[in-house]
């Protein structure tokens, strides 16, 4: 069996240990690589494992005059690489050990580099960086081999169980001795189990960030290599009895500890690869491969193995893990854009999740999905001078058909303008393009589901064919257009020369003015600015704002209207954020928010009036009066009384605006108190009720014809206002009020009409056409007092609705379904289920049955006196009077 | 055949890269085959000599040999008071409008004819760009050189800019193909370039030639260097072999030096250029490529076409549709003297293995061939021209 046994006397330094099997194409290079090295004081045992080619003999040829080569030809073949390679050690002499395989090859120096790094470092082992000959990228290379690492721990860095090569490392033969560690035979995937076993024997490591190894990779190779044959099952069951092996070594060796540092990569790296190639398993293979994973998993692991594991990767191996195969399955074609045997996206409010088929509670944690697949495709396009049209076909995956709508908009990137399209009989999707202005429209799709606005920009690559269209009229030029990114757009260009430079113009423009965040940060303005805190304030003129100039609206609303009647002559601004959309009666000028004429107006106005906080756009100068309004009677708690106290920063904002209020408008003595204390005002306080609920109290006809005919109510249906709050914390309370809208109008029928009144926030999120014909979206409705006064009953929860709604004396319903934690987490004035001013209802069933027996309500009528008597005791139809009377005397 | 038009696009027709070669080669084949075939030069090099054949018209678009400058942005620069920029800019922008004009009257001239526009660089799209919208006209985009060369390059930008919407978008390999695909480009296709000449020279009288051949200009990417290291290092042991490096260059002088301070002087011959490289590779035995970067060189094709087996550094996706590994030629990794001069060493030691990869050379360059190649070209253009003609029953 030996032949060519060196005589040598001394010990070599270094042994490396060649194995070859059928690799006569390759082998010569390999022992050249070696016989080549920069460093001589080695020895090389080749071990032939029974090879039926010419390697045998080419290893012969090569050795022959070698005297510190030598070949070993087993007799019979292994099957693997492990027998080779102990024999191999078994034969050699050296205080280092390295391994090659014999179709790969070493970098020239790479004995010298691997001898002086485990000299220098005195580590049990050294690793070198491998490189892979189809790619020349180097194997872990970011992770791993990227700095030069010394003496480190297998327990302080596991990313290194990612290298779970043998080949690219120098071993101490004291070590492999110490420990008797040899490659385990008569299996495959040997590396993990004898590299594993190393990282956690050795007390010390080090990797050099330097090239030794190259792999050749051999692509469309006719016979795969053992570890690339993975359609056979034996592959994967070869691989499992690996890693069984070394989870046996880290319980028995004491690193159980380690255990999901292995599982980890695992999961990451050898699992994957499997789960990658799922769909070209045959049945048989999927039915033993679901077995096995399923019987490995839980010996091994426990499903929060996943949580952290990107979403696919989550999804797939949690599936694996609860051993429900056709959901592994249906989400394989899922996430391969396949059609699903089942529909198994739903959405919680935003979230969206994947559903097994396996019952379970604890499935959402694990099968949360980021943002759901949507697949289309857009075909025959055709552009014309007026109009751009094309059919699409477009689809959720795995979604209920039913609950989904799709919507085709294009956008100019440059000026904002949206165009909608429209479905025409025929199916086409169109857009008039008659009134375009210059730029490129850009084509997306959006996709409503519950509630949920889903985007996509149409890509070249969803339309099946692309004419290259232009089409020309006098003035402007319209053509199909893809961009850089492969975006898709409808470019429109103007065709005159003046047309071009005008265009330039403004385009530039509009790009320099979207970089500012507001004209007020040009260093021109900041000159203006200055100028015009220089002049005088005037005593006759009043700015009013309320709920940062988002609504004409509220307390000052009414003052201003109050003033008008009273003849007074004073000149009155109004901040409004988008004024051309907000029609005001009367003599006032409407401007725009945060813009230099704002600024104007905000700093030689003697009065302000506003309902939330302003002062902190301005500072306020000596002869200015500032009426803060504020907008309602307070429930929960508020500024210094908030459970938690807040925060510097949120104090000093609150300073600001009270240090700059001069009267404050309490609706009441409870409120009078409260307002004093939580927001530590220690100036004059107007306790004159609300000018705003004047108009509960003087009930104008014209008023309620006026609102009746804007929102379209029939008369003579029953009119019932639904006005829920705002959770901040519970980004999905907009889908629960969502459900429960829907429940109440196939409930309440056809007499009746609920009008929906969503905080500002969420205002644009729903639209009319997706609401049932009895529920009227008043969410954009400018003035929430006029609604009070058409509807006949309110249902509300935690809103200061409550307080001005009382003073109507008609009925309220509390809806208050998580009243609990509402307390917890904001904490409230008094207790609402003792001093309601109707019943407290937890489900949306309680509230209907309320409301399908108006008798159980009538019930209620003495809480709904006293809570109105309580809150509205100062309130006579005239606090904006009294309010004009005591500032503007 | 019915004669089509076809129009060439290059930056500058009479420059001597690998590019107006091949579009010269082309050019005299469509040519001969009767088609009407026209240059359209964005700039000219003075007084130079031209690949093609003094039958094709040349149209040059900057006859004052104004050379566009890189777009910039105006705005900024005239913040900055860089009047020179914002004027060589504004006249760039005018150049453009003008020139794009001339271009559209210079395609006026075939109607509403067919005609096939073969844009051989990028950087000519920003003058063809309106074409993109006349129905007769179908512009065939090309790269020559591999997508990782040009990744960090603006003519990767300019590609991802002006190939979208051309009919056709054509590689040189299938990986640089699905490179592009998988960025989006619905309309990529591999073409690769022709082989001027095909002509066999048997194996054994090639291995008697005992000559190592090289050629390309004398650049540093062309790693002449590691060639003549390589073959130092293994020279003692091929007594009789020489190596032969054709081509002029800036690198000349310190490969000059190199050669001598290795004391190869008598075995690394600096050739000079050749007007004649079919008869310079009859002439040798193998061919080395050591570059650091190619799309699908040439010089391996024309190589392969005399039956030269090759070894090749691994420098572009190109390479491995070329040479096979091990069959016939050998592929090193970049840079790497050791391993190519092992190579070089059992190629030229083992007369077997020679003549095996010789022959296998030989039947691969078959791939390269002239009418193979022009065939390919014929049946693109009846693909695209094909389109047309459905769209107009539809």
């Amino acid at each position: 069996m030996l032949r060519n046994v060196p005589k040598e006397q001394s010990n070599p330094k270094l042994s490396v240990v060649v194995i070859a099997f059928n690799n006569e194409l390759y082998i010569e290079e390999a022992l050249e690589s070696l016989h080549e090295q920069t460093f001589d004081d080695m020895e090389v045992v080749v071990v032939n494992d029974y090879s039926s080619d010419r390697t045998g003999e080419l290893i012969d040829r090569f050795v022959a005059d070698k005297p510190t080569f030598k070949a070993i030809h087993l007799e019979e073949n292994s099957g693997g690489c492990s027998t080779p390679r102990n024999t191999g050690i078994a034969h050699t002499t050296g205080e280092y050990v390295m391994f090659l395989d014999g179709d790969d090859w070493y970098t020239v120096d790479a004995c010298e580099k691997m001898v002086a790094a485990i000299e220098r470092t005195d580590s049990d082992f050294v690793g070198g960086q491998v490189i892979r000959t189809n790619t020349y990228e180097i194997w872990y290379h970011k992770q791993i081999y990227s700095v030069e690492r010394t003496n480190i721990n297998i327990r302080e860095f596991s990313m290194l169980l990612f290298d779970s090569l043998s080949v690219n490392k120098i071993y101490k033969r004291s070590f492999l001795d110490k420990h008797k560690l040899r490659f385990p035979e008569g299996i495959h995937y040997e590396d993990i189990i004898f590299t594993g076993k190393a990282y956690f024997l050795a007390g010390s490591i080090s990797f050099i960030p330097e090239p030794v190894y190259y792999w050749r990779v051999v692509e469309n190779a006719d016979a795969k290599s053992i570890t690339n044959r993975r359609f056979e099952f034996d592959n994967f069951r070869n691989r499992i009895i690996a890693h069984r092996m070394f989870d046996e070594f880290l319980r028995e060796n004491g690193d159980v500890l380690y255990q999901h540092n292995k599982n980890n990569k695992f999961l990451r790296h050898d699992l994957k690869l499997y789960t990658n190639d799922y769909l070209l398993f045959d049945e048989e293979y999927r039915q033993q491969f679901h077995l096995l994973i399923h019987e490995y998993m839980h010996e091994a692991m426990d499903e929060y193995a996943f949580i952290k594991l990107p979403e696919r990767e989550r999804i797939l191996y949690y599936l694996l893990y609860i051993g429900d195969r056709e959901a592994f399955e249906d989400y394989v074609a899922y996430i391969n854009g396949l059609p699903t045997k089942q529909e198994r996206v739903y959405a919680i409010g935003r979230q969206y999740y994947f559903r097994p088929s396996l019952p379970g509670n604890q499935h959402e944690k694990f099968l949360g999905i980021n943002q759901p697949e949507i697949d289309f495709t857009l075909s025959e396009i055709q552009l014309t001078e007026d109009r751009l049209s094309f059919r699409a076909k477009a689809l959720m995956n795995s979604v209920a058909s039913s609950s989904l709508t799709y919507k085709w908009g294009l956008k100019n990137r440059q000026t904002g303008e949206r165009v909608q399209g429209a479905m025409s009989e025929s199916g086409l999707i169109q857009f008039s393009l008659n009134d375009v202005s210059p730029g490129n429209y850009y084509l997306s799709l959006y996709v409503s589901h519950q509630g949920n606005v889903h985007k996509r920009l149409v890509k070249r690559g969803m339309i099946e064919e692309l004419p290259n269209t232009k089409v020309e009229n006098s003035t402007l030029s319209k053509s199909l257009f893809i961009n850089q990114k492969n975006s898709f757009a409808v470019k429109v260009e103007p065709l005159k020369t003046w047309d071009q430079l005008k265009w330039a113009y403004e385009r530039r423009r509009n790009t320099a003015t979207a970089k500012r965040n507001s004209i007020l940060d040009t260093p021109f303005a900041n000159y203006l600015k200055n100028l015009y805190r220089k002049l005088p304030v005037r005593s006759d003129w009043v700015l009013f704002e309320s709920h940062m100039g988002k609504q004409y609206s509220d307390s000052p609303k009414y003052i201003y209207e109050q003033m008008l009647e009273a003849g007074k002559k004073y000149k009155y601004i109004w901040s409004l954020e988008q004024p051309g959309k907000v029609d005001i009666p009367g003599p006032a000028i409407k401007v725009k928010k945060h813009s230099l004429q704002h600024y104007y107006y905000l700093v030689r106005s003697k009065f302000w009036v506003d309902n939330q906080g302003i002062a902190h756009l301005a500072k306020k100068r000596k002869d200015q009066v500032y009426v803060q309004t504020w907008h309602g009677t307070p429930l929960k708690k508020m500024g210094y009384d908030q459970k938690t106290r807040p925060s510097e920063t949120e104090l000093k904002r609150l300073k600001t605006q009270t240090k700059a209020w001069d009267y404050f408008i309490s609706p009441n003595p409870y409120s009078t108190e409260i307002f004093r204390r939580a927001f530590r005002y220690p100036g004059e306080i107007l306790e004159t009720g609300y000018p705003r609920n004047d108009l509960l109290l003087k009930q104008p006809p014209e008023i309620i014809e006026k609102a009746k005919s804007s929102l379209r109510i029939p008369a003579g249906k029953k009119v019932i206002l639904f006005a829920p709050t705002f959770r901040d914390w519970d980004p999905n309370s907009f889908q629960k009020t969502l459900e429960d809208i829907q429940t109440l109008s196939g409930k309440i029928g056809q007499d009746s009409i609920v009008l929906l009144r969503l905080h500002y926030l969420l205002s644009n999120m729903i639209s009319q056409h997706n609401l049932p014909a009895n529920i009227i979206n008043a969410s954009n409705y400018q003035d929430i007092q006029e609604l009070y006064l058409i509807s006949d009953l309110l249902i509300t929860d935690y809103s200061s609705v409550m307080f001005d709604y009382a003073l109507l004396k008609r009925p309220i319903i509390l809806y208050c379904y998580d009243l609990e934690e509402y307390v917890s987490r904001r904490g409230t004035y008094f207790s609402l289920e003792e001093k309601a001013p109707g019943p407290v209802c937890r489900t949306i069933e309680e509230v209907y049955d309320f409301l399908s027996h108006p008798e159980k309500l009538g019930s209620y009528q003495q809480e709904l006196e006293r809570f109105s008597a309580q809150f509205g005791v100062v309130e006579d139809g005239n606090a904006a009077q009294k309010v004009i009377d005591e500032v503007f005397k | 055949m019915p004669k089509k038009n076809i129009v060439f696009v290059l930056n500058e027709y009479n420059g001597h890269g690998g590019a107006q070669r091949v579009a010269s080669i082309l050019a005299d084949d469509f040519v001969q085959d009767g088609h009407h075939v026209a240059v359209l030069s964005i700039n000219e090099q003075k007084d130079a000599p031209s690949y093609f054949s003094k039958n094709i018209p040349v149209t040059v678009l900057h006859k004052d040999d104004y050379r566009a400058t890189l777009p910039k942005a105006i705005s900024p620069n005239l913040k900055s008071l860089k009047l020179k920029t914002v004027a060589s800019e504004i006249n760039r922008r005018i150049q453009l409008s003008r020139r794009r004009k001339d271009v559209g009257r210079f395609f006026d001239q075939y109607g509403s004819e067919e005609v096939f526009v073969i844009v051989v660089q990028v950087w000519g799209m920003q003058w063809l760009q309106p074409l993109l919208y006349r129905p007769n006209i179908k512009v065939i985009g090309q790269s020559h050189e591999s997508y990782i060369a040009a990744k960090n390059s603006l003519r990767y930008k300019r590609i991802l800019k002006y190939y979208r919407q051309v009919s056709k978008f054509l590689l040189l390999t299938g990986k640089d193909a699905d490179h592009f695909e998988s960025r989006g480009f619905p309309n990529v296709g591999v073409m690769y370039n022709p082989s001027p000449f095909r002509a066999q020279v048997a194996a054994d009288k090639l291995y008697r030639n005992k000559t190592i051949v090289s050629t390309g200009r004398l650049v540093d990417d062309k790693g002449f260097d590691v060639l003549i290291e390589a073959f130092a290092r293994v020279a003692s042991d091929l007594p009789e072999w020489q190596v032969h490096i054709y081509g002029e260059g800036p690198a000349k002088e310190s490969l000059q030096n190199l050669i001598s301070i290795l004391g190869m002087d008598n075995r690394v011959i600096l050739k000079g250029q050749t007007k004649d490289i079919q008869s310079a590779l009859s002439s040798s035995s193998f061919f080395v490529l050591s570059s650091k970067a190619e799309g699908l060189p040439m010089s391996l094709i024309e190589a392969q076409s005399c039956g030269l087996p090759c070894i090749s550094t691994d420098c572009a996706p190109g390479i491995r549709e070329i040479v096979d590994d091990y069959k016939s030629g050998f592929i090193t990794p970049v840079g790497d003297v050791p391993v190519l001069s092992r190579q070089i060493r059992r190629l030229a030691s083992d007369p077997a293995m020679f003549s095996e990869f010789s022959e296998h050379a030989f039947i691969t360059s078959m791939r390269f061939e002239n009418e193979t190649i022009k065939n390919q070209w014929y049946d693109l253009f009846d693909e695209l021209g094909g389109q047309q003609h459905v769209k107009e029953r539809a």
